[in-house]
């Protein structure tokens, strides 16, 4: 315990107290610590300031700090809680909370949710449907007429827009979630798991006080 | 000292309970999870005794190695912890307890002996194939299971091939005299892999015997005997064994003989049920975080009980979208060639690419089932103590021209897997394919939006 004044180390901006971020979400302290190793390879690879900028997350995920992606935005937009531009620490750990194996269901169809809700009017509306799989068509080097991704979407939306407002709320998006379960597939992440044998460096460095006697 | 600690929850996951070993650095305690129940050992090490003998990079080593490592007969790392004075490692519980405790009670049936070394060879086998050498191999690291089964532990003292010098040798000095192979004690730097064999060559003779093959009160006359692999077989030692011991322990690493040469021997061969070792696999998938399982209890509305395999499943737009590569955050956690599941388009009829798949599982001897759901299943041959290779296959229809094959890799070693996909399966297939998704490749032109 002695030592817990004599290395003052210094964090990154946005940083919070492992302890806290357990407490608030799915991860152990430990697996906290271990994505600030994480967080702060991503976080010094390009702009080295300890914040996560758009083309560091974008060279995280792609290996290509230049490639944009309509999703990849998206699951930055909504990792910066504090709408600034930037991931802190922080913002990083209760995001990626999401994406845990231990995590309800509800949390992560709510985020699905918000995700597809392109310009967070609270709901997801035909032309973002649209929007997005012509996005997805792009990404795979697909050319369809436009007479056949209207034919997908309005079949979709048929499915999901129970009530016939032209539009996907919260509701019938989560009553369709529930008929397809693997829609859900991507908002796990099983790596989370793994996570303090991937960054064990934290070992070294935890600050967390000792709980079992020796 | 250590029963204080009894009932204490650490990190809010785990209830220790009572201690089963302790050593210099680290104490041993069997723990709970809370959460799910399940059984774990902890091994709580105390950082600054470590750090005062300059472990500090080797605690780090072996955490990466046993990472890369699972293997049926090798104790697991389930993840670390730390506090400011210590580090746990929560491991797999074996309750059988030490091999060693089972010699002490005299020699072992050739059979069970046997059974043992096959189970020893095989992690053996799996750890060299990686670049991970135990370097203590030791009755004592040795446990047993319920069932009997073989389990190596502590991998403490092994090291990353990357930690060998120019000359491709390992420097470090390092084992349990008795078990410890001449070119370990000579200090010249050695070899990793035929270091492990000689170890695996003494525990062999022990098991068979019930005493160490090199002996003596006086470690100088001892080193000499390891030298020369000057030993005695009691009169009563079978011959064929005598011939594989032989052979293990040769003073001469480059005229020892290797695993492979091992595993054709026949008093090796004899029982060896690659099976066996293949069911204990299976059973281990018990524990893992499979994130499927919950999807796949509910009935999904697609998978409709009429189609076949040739009909592939017709996804809705939602389900196109989740094909994207900007969803696969696995890329923030690990290099993008690791990756588990691979996705590509084809505009192939379904049946075209069903076929391209048949034919080319059986290019790579890969067994083909189908499964509920147009699942296709490939399975690998069963061969030795290796988790067999398997991958589940499912096309998607996104247009009647238009196809998604999405292969997932569901069982075996990742680094077997990438050597084969890469090299070979992914090149074979090449017919079918129309792009790679979230191909690194692909010119920025293409990547619009």
């Amino acid at each position: 315990m002695g030592c817990w004044l004599s290395k003052q180390v210094k964090h990154t901006p946005g940083y919070e107290e492992p302890a806290v971020l357990a407490a608030e979400t799915a991860f152990t302290v430990s697996e906290v610590e271990a994505l600030y190793e994480l967080f702060r390879k991503i976080s010094y690879s390009i702009f080295k300031d300890g914040l996560i900028h758009k083309e560091e997350f974008q060279l995280a995920l792609f290996k290509n700090s230049k490639k944009n992606n309509l999703f990849a935005d998206r699951i930055f937009d909504l990792f910066d809680l504090k709408r600034n531009g930037v991931i802190d620490f922080g913002e990083f750990v209760r995001s990626l909370s999401v994406f845990h194996p231990n995590t309800a269901q509800d949390e992560k169809i709510a985020f699905a949710f918000r995700l597809y809700d392109l310009r967070s009017t609270g709901f997801i509306e035909r032309e973002e449907l649209k929007e997005m799989v012509l996005a997805l068509l792009n990404e795979s080097e697909l050319c369809l007429s436009d007479d056949l991704v209207e034919t997908i979407v309005d079949q979709t939306c048929k499915l999901v827009d129970s009530n016939s407002d032209g539009k996907i709320d919260p509701i019938e998006w989560k009553e369709f979630v529930r008929k397809n379960p693997s829609l859900l597939k991507n908002m796990t992440l099983p790596y989370l798991k793994d996570i303090t044998m991937a960054f064990p460096s934290f070992v070294m460095s935890s600050e967390v006080d000792d709980e079992v006697l020796d | 000292m250590g029963s204080e600690n009894k009932g204490s929850v650490l990190m809010q996951k785990y209830e220790l309970g009572r201690l089963l070993g302790q050593g210099t650095f680290a104490k041993v305690y069997h723990a709970r999870n809370i959460r799910s129940s399940h059984s774990v050992a902890i091994k709580m090490i105390d950082k600054e005794k470590v750090f005062k003998v300059g472990l500090r990079d080797q605690i780090k080593r072996e955490i990466s190695v046993m990472r890369l490592v699972k293997h049926p007969n090798i104790v697991q790392l389930y993840e670390v912890m730390a506090s400011k004075s210590k580090i746990y490692f929560v491991l797999e519980y074996v309750k059988g307890g030490e091999l060693f405790n089972k010699v002490l009670k005299g020699r072992i049936k050739e059979d069970v002996a046997r059974k043992y070394f096959q189970q020893l060879i095989s992690a053996v086998d799996f750890c060299h194939s990686r670049g991970v050498y135990h370097r203590d191999l030791k009755p004592e690291n040795l446990l047993l299971d319920d069932n009997g089964n073989l389990k190596v532990s502590d991998f403490g003292l092994s090291a990353l091939a990357e930690s060998k010098k120019q000359d491709g040798l390992l420097h470090t000095t390092c084992g349990t005299p008795a078990y410890v192979a001449p070119e370990v004690i000579s200090r010249k730097g050695y070899d990793g892999a035929k270091a492990d064999i000689w170890s695996c060559g003494v525990i062999l003779f022990v098991l068979m015997a019930g005493y160490l093959p090199f002996h003596d009160l006086n470690l100088m006359e001892m080193y000499k005997k390891i030298g020369k692999a000057e030993f005695k077989y009691p009169n009563w030692f079978p011959s064929d064994v005598r011939r594989l011991i032989t052979r293990i322990l040769d003073p001469n690493p480059a005229t020892r003989i290797s695993i492979s040469k091992i595993k054709e021997n026949s008093w090796f061969r004899k029982g060896y049920n690659s099976n066996q070792i293949k069911n204990q696999a299976e059973a281990k998938e018990l524990v893992p975080l499979d994130v499927n399982a919950a999807f796949n209890s509910s009935e999904t509305s697609f998978a409709e009980e009429k189609q076949e395999i040739s009909k592939p499943i017709n996804l809705n737009a939602f389900d196109i979208i989740s094909l994207s590569s900007g969803f696969d955050l696995s890329g923030l956690f690990e290099a993008s060639e690791c990756k588990r599941m691979v996705r590509f388009t084809s505009s192939k009829p379904a049946s075209t690419i069903v076929l391209k798949l048949e034919e080319v599982a059986k290019q790579f001897s890969l067994k083909i089932k189908k499964k509920d759901g147009g699942v296709l299943k490939m399975e690998g041959l069963k061969e030795g103590g290796k988790e067999v290779l398997a991958f589940d296959v499912e096309i998607f229809e996104l247009t009647p021209s238009f196809h998604m094959v999405e292969i997932t890799q569901t069982n075996g070693d990742t680094l077997e897997y990438q050597k084969l996909w890469k090299q070979e399966m992914k090149p074979a297939l090449k017919d079918i394919v129309w792009a790679w998704q979230g191909d690194r490749s692909l010119p920025q032109s293409q990547q619009l939006l």
